[in-house]
């Protein structure tokens, strides 16, 4: 990282510089405008309405075993599994993992081995009535053959940052499904960074639904470090009023025989601001390998606004690789359609809507999880899109 | 039950004229043909009955039921039992064609004042009348036309029809790109709805559909207006002269 020179109220507060918008990964996340205020490190743990944040996750009726986090610290009481000791590995160069460093208060820690037929879910909860920074970092192992299935879930009240690290790291020949859902406060700032890396065969199914935080940014790294490794990477954006949500993934193809997917599908209203930048890159010795990548947005006002920033690196010469990215409104010969067969209006957008989103669930193999992303995408569009 | 009158309409965009005046009355329980050469309006007219954006009635009205037609949006007039077979239905990915025919059964209902249906009611009608199109459960499961053969699409949307049941049936081009034993499985089904309570307008480029689903007039368009009328021996005389005489006399 460059030299640190604060600039700003904020980052005199952090003790660090923070990102802004001529680091070009950065550029339309400038942290420097975005963080408009200090956010200093909780101190105490005291946290009310923790119950009710719990029971409104969307996979609250998911029979899964919980860990939770309240403010940044793991909460033995509101949790069935116990938290293990990992040491964190990623030593990664980058400003979220750097904030995180320094502010990181706990995380989950979780070794598996076998085959764990119950998801895990690990839920974020925030609960502070002042600004605050919340930095958990998670250590995730799931060793060779075993496999599982790790709800992520971001929640909270009232304005606050929440930076979280995960590093997850596949044996060979395990396979991880893992669900991500931001639905921070509307006042939070959700910064996160996941790192994975990927051994022999392993298998890889990753989902993200970004909808809550006002700011968010979601770095992923997926490191494919062995032959015949399988990912799929998918996401998608809700997002409405004056949110702003800019992803930015990196698939790092290392060896040979290897297959990527990535499918993001960005719903914008209002003001709302989505940015997708995907990069992948194919190093020299993996060779075969079939990476593609796409990102759609759907602008449902004239206001909102979708950048993307597909990237290919290759570097091998025997690869099938390829990136679309598209953005418009709600296809009018669908919506006359639809319309023709006597469905009103705003219902037949909201289905074409629903149908929209929803190919990027199909990532998700667990029933029960789907459903409850197909529920929530319903409610969001209930709840944003007011009739007519 | 429907009465178009002296309608002209161009394209939105353009000044381009595509339906010249044109007259029709069709009562209920009848069975209308419209035939002509492309380019004579005849799809212009389906969508225009349907509520299609991009074209402007300039002139002229349509009444249904006693109700101004044009006034209303396109998902009320469904529900008032207005029904477009389209030339070519859409493809809709992500929305399976039994969630869209139960939600557009069950709009269509809410707006008619009628209880909903529920989903095992639903189901079991829906499966008997797609049995009688030969429509396989997997097909009611894939997204709303996406990947179905041209025939397929054409029996969808008959499917839909005997579904919605509706008052008013518009068929644009339904035997086109069928081959024979595709064009007799579509026909037999829009027969299957003929009724006393049912009208229905054929619109189509050759005669040949004609011979399964026998109209009650023909009606020959010719550059926005219909320039002729007769009984389904018109059909046939068109079939063996063609369009060639009609193309000069509404100009």
């Amino acid at each position: 990282m460059n030299v640190i020179v604060p600039k700003t109220a904020a980052e005199l507060n952090y003790g660090l510089s923070l990102p802004h918008r001529k680091m070009e990964d950065w550029r339309w996340t400038d942290l420097r405008q975005l963080i408009d205020r200090p956010y200093p490190p909780r101190q105490t743990v005291v946290a009310k309405g923790v119950e009710k944040l719990i029971k409104s996750s969307p996979f609250a009726k998911v029979a899964s075993a919980r860990m939770v986090f309240v403010n940044g610290h793991f909460a033995a009481e509101h949790s069935q599994l116990k938290n293990d000791e990992l040491a964190s590995k990623v030593k990664i160069e980058e400003p979220v993992i750097a904030m995180n460093a320094a502010f990181a208060t706990d995380g989950a820690r979780l070794r598996i081995s076998g085959n764990a037929d119950t998801p895990i879910e690990l839920l974020f909860v925030s609960t502070d009535a002042a600004p605050r920074t919340i930095a958990t970092r998670n250590v995730i192992e799931i060793e060779k053959e075993a496999s599982v299935t790790v709800i992520e879930t971001h929640m909270g009240e009232g304005a606050y940052l929440a930076n979280c690290v995960t590093e997850i790291s596949l044996g060979e020949s395990a396979k991880l499904d893992r669900i991500k859902v931001e639905l921070e406060s509307g006042e939070a700032i959700h910064l996160s960074h996941t790192h994975v890396t990927l051994a022999r065969n392993s298998v890889l199914n990753d989902f993200t639904l970004t909808s809550g935080a006002g700011v968010n940014r979601q770095n992923g790294t997926v490191e494919f470090q062995g032959q015949g490794i399988d990912a799929k990477v998918s996401g998608a954006f809700m997002l409405g009023g004056e949110q702003h949500a800019d992803t930015r993934l990196v698939i790092d193809h290392q060896q040979p025989h290897c297959t990527s997917r990535e499918l993001f599908k960005c719903v914008m209203d209002d003001h709302a601001r989505g940015i997708f930048q995907g990069k992948v890159m194919v190093r020299k010795d993996a060779q075969k390998t079939d990476g593609k990548q796409s990102s759609h947005a759907l602008l449902l006002s004239e206001t909102a606004e979708f950048d993307a920033k597909p990237e290919l690196e290759i570097f091998a010469d025997d690869v099938v690789c390829g990136h679309g990215a598209t953005s418009g409104d709600l296809n009018h010969d669908h919506l006359f359609y639809l319309m023709s067969r006597g469905i009103p209006e705003a219902e037949a957008k909201s289905l074409l809507i629903a149908a929209f989103v929803g190919e990027a669930f199909d990532v998700v193999a667990h029933e029960g999880i789907k459903e409850a992303l197909v529920k929530f995408s319903r409610k969001w569009l209930t709840q944003h899109r007011r009739a007519g | 039950m429907l009465e178009i009158k002296n309608l002209h309409v161009k394209l939105a965009d353009e000044d381009r004229v595509i339906i010249n005046g044109l007259n029709l009355s069709v009562k209920v329980g009848e069975v209308h043909a419209i035939m002509g050469p492309n380019g004579s309006g005849k799809s212009t007219l389906s969508y225009v009955l349907s509520g299609r954006e991009g074209y402007e009635v300039t002139e002229g009205s349509v009444t249904y039921r006693g109700e101004d037609l044009l006034a209303m949006a396109p998902d009320v007039r469904a529900s008032k039992g207005v029904f477009l077979a389209f030339q070519y239905p859409i493809e809709i990915p992500g929305v399976a064609t039994m969630q869209f025919l139960k939600v557009a059964l069950n709009a269509q209902r809410k707006a008619r004042g009628e209880k909903e249906m529920t989903t095992p009611d639903f189901m079991r009608y829906v499966k008997e009348r797609a049995a009688r199109l030969n429509i396989s459960p997997d097909m009611l499961k894939r997204p709303v036309n996406v990947g179905f053969s041209g025939g397929e699409k054409k029996r969808a949307e008959i499917l839909q029809m005997a579904v919605l049941e509706p008052a008013l049936c518009v068929l644009d081009e339904t035997d086109s790109g069928l081959d024979i034993d595709a064009m007799r499985v579509v026909a037999d089904g829009v027969n299957g709805l003929r009724s006393p309570d049912r009208a229905m307008i054929v619109i189509t480029h050759y005669q040949r559909l004609l011979d399964y689903i026998v109209p009650d007039f023909v009606h020959v368009l010719s550059q926005g207006r219909i320039v002729k009328s007769g009984d389904k021996a018109l059909a046939l005389e068109l079939e063996a002269n063609g369009y060639a005489e009609f193309a000069g006399e509404a100009a």
